[in-house]
């Protein structure tokens, strides 16, 4: 928003040689903002307009078509299809991966920004926890891969929890860490006086004023299980593959078969869509307005 | 109730010393506040006698027992926060009964309780607000009633009135008074406001830089500082101190540049004294007399009940303060009979 009016300020300047009116000004940001969107939401458009397609009409490329379901069908009804299978492994998967980072992201940032430990601990943590969240996935995936084999974990839902549990908790311990500096220190200091242990302060105190962070985090941190590719796609067969996983295998060496993968784009992207509908209510900051001053 | 005793006190954050030594015996049921300049270290010593704070040296009892080392929740003390620290999530009612659920007691009880606290309070009709739905001095009220439910032993405050405008900070320095002669729970009270100081305090404890000043009832502290840092430190219009000479010949007066001198309550040391009188220490008359000084009016300032004079006598300006409709006009002279009972020479060098 600033930047907007910076650049607005010398372009209606009138010593300038091409002056634009303020009208004018609006018209070339909505330009620039509308190509912006175009530009994000096309690619989006035509997955779930080829999800509507035949085979036919999208190697032909038309543009007016009669909608038909064959690729939803497919996808969902086809004996031969593991799709609904997928689905429901990522929903156990990113659903329980998500709860344990949630679990262990909070009670970590409370630890680390509540609790007094000395600085370094404090840092070298966090710091730890940055270099692992930028290391791609993939470089672990192989190592993992061999470490789960040996101890029996490779294609195993616990296994797969397991490491998108560890690949997501920097990012929750970050921005939980973020909310729960938030709560105030004298509000964990008035419940330690009013009799709070520990459990009770994080409990009656912390979590009702994190949860919208908890939202937040919980929806990303579940998106980000819902779409990790790499990882599972070393770590599971058949029996554990995810979403991901199930749409790739749309792609096969000799036939692509694009209209069943553009409906499988489209019904991947539905639990995410309606996460973000659910939970928009409890992403509302302010909770804490008139705990202090 | 219990009384709260500080032995040789000390904190210390790595090398920085912020509370050095300190000594003070609280009876059972005074209202004791802590006073001095932001930054002096009285958060700190009530935070330590809260639990919230490690103990570096000495010993802290309440009610004869050791407390060094027991959790804040078992000291017997309630806590009311300068940003009154209410759980943002809670009504006023769970609010105050928070900890008592947590200490189990069952639902009638704790109705009963807050329903007490609030009686007192007048929080009736706000039990059901959030703390966001609340004003400042209707906060304020909900952390006194959430200090007062559990009974403690002792009320700790810290400068629990600082947030509220200036009307309101009166009216509550007033409740907290009737609260306190209700109740008759020891409290420790910390301020860096000296009306509130003088206004509610049994005892006032004048903390500097981590170190006690001086201890004593409003008055005594008033009348007989024991410094200059304590006399400038209460009092408003503040204590005049004044830069004078006292000769070896005649040690109980002090002696202006021009030469007239002003007597003192006690003799000083010879040399170099700083005086301090308070401006409602002198009367004023018109002409010359036997002990009065002559002195300039610099500034008029009638506020109705009382008029602030300002004069200058050799150099230094003096502050008086004169309950009488006074006829003068800048540029006038005036004479200064100033109460010599009044008149403290302080050790030099310790003036603010
Ligand atoms: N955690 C801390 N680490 C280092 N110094 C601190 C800490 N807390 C307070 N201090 C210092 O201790 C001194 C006293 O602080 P405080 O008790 O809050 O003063 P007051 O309440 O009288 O204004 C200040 O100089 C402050 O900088
Ligand atoms: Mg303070």
């Amino acid at each position: 928003m600033t930047h907007a009016s910076d650049t607005h300020q010398p372009l209606a300047t009138p010593q300038r040689r091409f002056a634009l009116t303020d009208g004018q000004v609006a018209v070339i940001r909505h330009l620039i903002l509308m190509s912006f969107a175009l530009v994000v939401l096309f690619p989006f458009f035509w997955i779930v307009s080829a999800a509507f397609k035949t085979q036919i009409d999208l190697l032909m490329g038309r543009i007016l078509f009669e909608p038909n379901l064959d690729g939803f069908t497919k996808v969902i009804f086809d004996k031969t299809s593991d799709f609904l299978r997928n689905f429901g492994n990522s929903m156990v998967i990113g659903a329980i991966s998500t709860f344990l980072v949630l679990v262990i992201a909070t009670l970590a940032a409370f630890s680390l920004y509540r609790l007094q430990w000395p600085g370094w601990v404090l840092h070298s943590l966090l710091g730890w926890s940055v270099i692992f969240h930028m290391v791609p996935p993939i470089t672990l995936a192989g190592a993992w891969y061999s470490m789960f084999r040996s101890v029996g974990l490779d294609n195993t839902y616990s296994g797969i929890i397991l490491a998108h549990t560890t690949l997501h908790l920097p990012m929750a311990l970050w921005m939980m860490g973020v909310f729960v500096r938030d709560v105030p220190k004298e509000l964990v200091e008035a419940a330690q006086i009013d009799g709070a242990k520990v459990p009770h302060i994080l409990w009656h105190v912390v979590l009702p004023i994190v949860r919208p962070g908890l939202a937040a985090t919980g929806i990303l941190t579940f998106i980000f299980s819902w779409n990790e590719f790499p990882v599972v796609l070393v770590l599971s067969q058949r029996q554990t593959a995810t979403v991901p996983l199930g749409i790739g295998k749309y792609a096969q060496e000799n036939t692509i078969a694009f209209t069943e993968m553009a409906a499988a784009s489209t019904l991947s992207i539905l639990p995410a869509f309606l996460l973000l509908l659910f939970a928009q209510r409890f992403i509302v900051r302010g909770l804490t307005s008139g705990a202090v001053k | 109730m219990a009384h709260v005793r500080l032995n040789n006190l000390s904190k210390s954050y790595g090398k920085v010393d912020v509370i050095k030594d300190v000594s003070l015996d609280i009876k059972d049921g005074e209202f004791v506040v802590l006073i001095g300049p932001s930054g002096c270290g009285k958060s700190t010593l009530l935070r330590m006698i809260a639990g919230l704070e490690s103990i570096t040296s000495g010993t802290l009892q309440i009610g004869g027992a050791p407390m060094n080392d027991v959790p804040p929740r078992d000291r017997g003390i309630s806590m009311v926060f300068q940003s009154y620290a209410l759980y943002p999530h809670m009504n006023s009612a769970d609010n105050m009964s928070f900890s008592l659920k947590l200490a189990g007691e069952d639902e009638p009880q704790r109705r009963s309780k807050v329903d007490r606290a609030a009686d007192i309070l007048g929080l009736g009709p706000y039990l059901d607000r959030l703390p966001k739905q609340l004003s400042g001095g209707q906060r304020q009220r909900v952390a006194m009633g959430r200090a007062i439910v559990r009974k403690p032993e002792v009320f700790l405050f810290d400068e629990p009135l600082s947030n509220l405008d200036a009307k309101l900070r009166v009216k509550m320095r007033a409740e907290l008074k009737e609260l306190h002669q209700k109740l008759k729970t020891t409290t420790i009270y910390v301020t860096h406001d000296q009306v509130e100081a003088m206004t509610l305090a049994d005892r006032i404890v004048v903390l500097r830089d981590g170190e006690i000043e001086q201890i004593g009832t409003p008055l005594e502290l008033y009348d007989n500082p024991a410094n200059a840092f304590v006399g400038a430190f209460l009092g408003s219009p503040t204590m005049n101190l004044l830069d004078l000479e006292v000769s070896a010949e005649n040690p109980s007066e002090a002696r202006f540049s021009d030469g007239e001198a002003l007597r003192l309550a006690a003799p000083a040391a010879p040399g170099r004294a700083t005086v301090g009188i308070r401006p409602e220490c002198f009367a004023l008359q018109s002409e010359a007399g036997s002990g009065a000084l002559r002195a300039e009016v610099v500034v008029v300032e009638p506020t109705g009940a009382s008029t602030e004079l300002v004069v200058r006598k050799a150099g230094q300006n003096i502050t008086v303060l004169s309950h009488e409709r006074l006829a003068i006009n800048p540029g006038d002279s005036v004479w200064l009979v100033p109460n010599a009972e009044r008149v403290h020479a302080f050790p030099d060098g310790a003036a603010a």
